[in-house]
């Protein structure tokens, strides 16, 4: 057993953020210091800022309450895990909610100048040449928040206490920036901002020993296989008059598979539950049940998360663990 | 009575057969599709209660 060794640490007040690099192998602690503060998080490629954290891949795969033992995304093509989630002693964190802005403050509450996320998270990116447009969605840390039936969202107060804490291992070299969520005339953080305390430590061995090995696919790109892998550097969007569209696998020409079913299998085919999608069409009723099959029997994650062992391959149903 | 069912697959698709055929799932294409009815339409008809498979 190997202990973490201190790094750096900050106490960051409230309406403040701070750009932290974080390598990978480090573990960058967010602490509540008088509890009942919500922190909202963003996260770059410290190497090409223009691989970031991607909350919809995060909560697609994870849920809209990532906790301990889940990862945070980049966005696509990139799709690599930034972070594992090691540590999280009150277990409600957010991937549903955007950062608060100024127009939510003087639209909702009247206020001419006010904290706010987005503003609070560019101040802190500028110190390292970032613009307000590259701020991007939050990662929440103890924020509660629901899905109602119907489909409204909601915030609820919280009661993270002195010492809660979000441990998050870096898996890439980053730039991780925790801000004081500037919400103080919301539930968010119960109606009042509090400083929060950021320690970066160097991983011990058992941490590093948790993180679940994850499959390295062809599919995670990286700008050397992008057709333009030039960062456009001005504002103005201009067409390419020598563009010509090279999509992948296109034209997807069809074939027809011939299937002789017998009347018994004809009956289940006209009984199935999603036939009257295909208003009488056979083959696409059967199309159907292959894909709805096939997906029971090999597909071992849901919603496009990866296999979490040494091996991608499909691994048929009756070979599985049970859930 | 034997009945002829034509089932359009793309290109991508028909790749998702094949390999599943080279699994040994069945012999061919056909055979696979017919496997899959068989296996998955039973308990899958109009008049069974919706189960909730979670994708």
């Amino acid at each position: 057993m190997t202990a973490r060794t201190f790094v750096a640490e900050w106490v960051l007040e409230p309406g403040t953020g701070k750009a932290i690099e974080v390598l990978a192998g480090q573990v960058l602690r967010i602490e509540q210091v008088d509890g009942g503060q919500c922190v909202d998080f963003n996260a770059f490629n410290l190497h090409d800022y223009k691989e970031f954290m991607h909350c919809g891949r995060t909560r697609t795969v994870h849920g809209f309450n990532p906790s301990t033992g889940t990862f945070l995304w980049s966005a696509p093509p990139r799709e690599r895990a930034m972070f594992y989630l090691l540590a999280d002693t009150v277990g409600r964190n957010d991937v549903l909610f955007p950062r608060c802005s100024a127009y939510v403050y003087e639209s909702t509450y009247g206020f001419s100048a006010h904290t706010n996320c987005h503003d609070i998270q560019a101040e802190a990116q500028r110190e390292y040449g970032l613009t307000p447009d590259d701020v991007h969605d939050s990662f929440n840390l103890f924020m509660a928040t629901d899905v109602l039936p119907g489909g409204a969202v909601r915030i609820s107060r919280q009661d993270s206490r002195p010492g809660d804490h979000v441990e998050l291992l870096a898996l890439i070299d980053t730039l991780a920036v925790p801000n004081v969520c500037g919400a103080d005339v919301m539930r968010t953080s119960n109606f009042f901002l509090k400083p929060v305390k950021v320690t970066v430590f160097e991983a011990s061995a058992d941490d590093l020993a948790r993180v679940p090995a994850l499959p390295v696919l062809t599919s995670q790109r990286t700008p050397k296989d992008f057709r333009n892998a030039t960062i456009k550097a001005d504002r103005e969007l201009r067409r390419d008059p020598d563009y010509e569209p090279t999509f992948l696998n296109t034209p997807l020409s069809v074939t027809e598979v011939a299937v002789e079913l017998d009347d018994d299998e004809l009956a289940l085919l006209r009984d199935y539950e999603h036939a009257p999608l295909y208003r009488g069409d056979p083959g696409a009723t059967l199309r159907d049940i292959f894909f709805s099959w096939w997906e029971q029997q090999y597909v071992t994650s849901p919603n496009g998360a990866p296999t979490v062992t040494s091996s991608s391959s499909p691994t048929p149903a009756d070979e599985r663990p049970q859930p | 009575m034997k009945h002829l069912v034509h089932v359009p697959l793309n290109r991508q698709q028909l790749e998702l057969l094949d390999r599943t055929v080279a699994r040994g799932a069945a012999p061919d294409r056909a055979a696979l599709l017919k496997l899959a009815l068989r296996s998955w339409a039973p308990a899958h008809r109009a008049t069974t209660p919706l189960k909730e498979t979670g994708r």
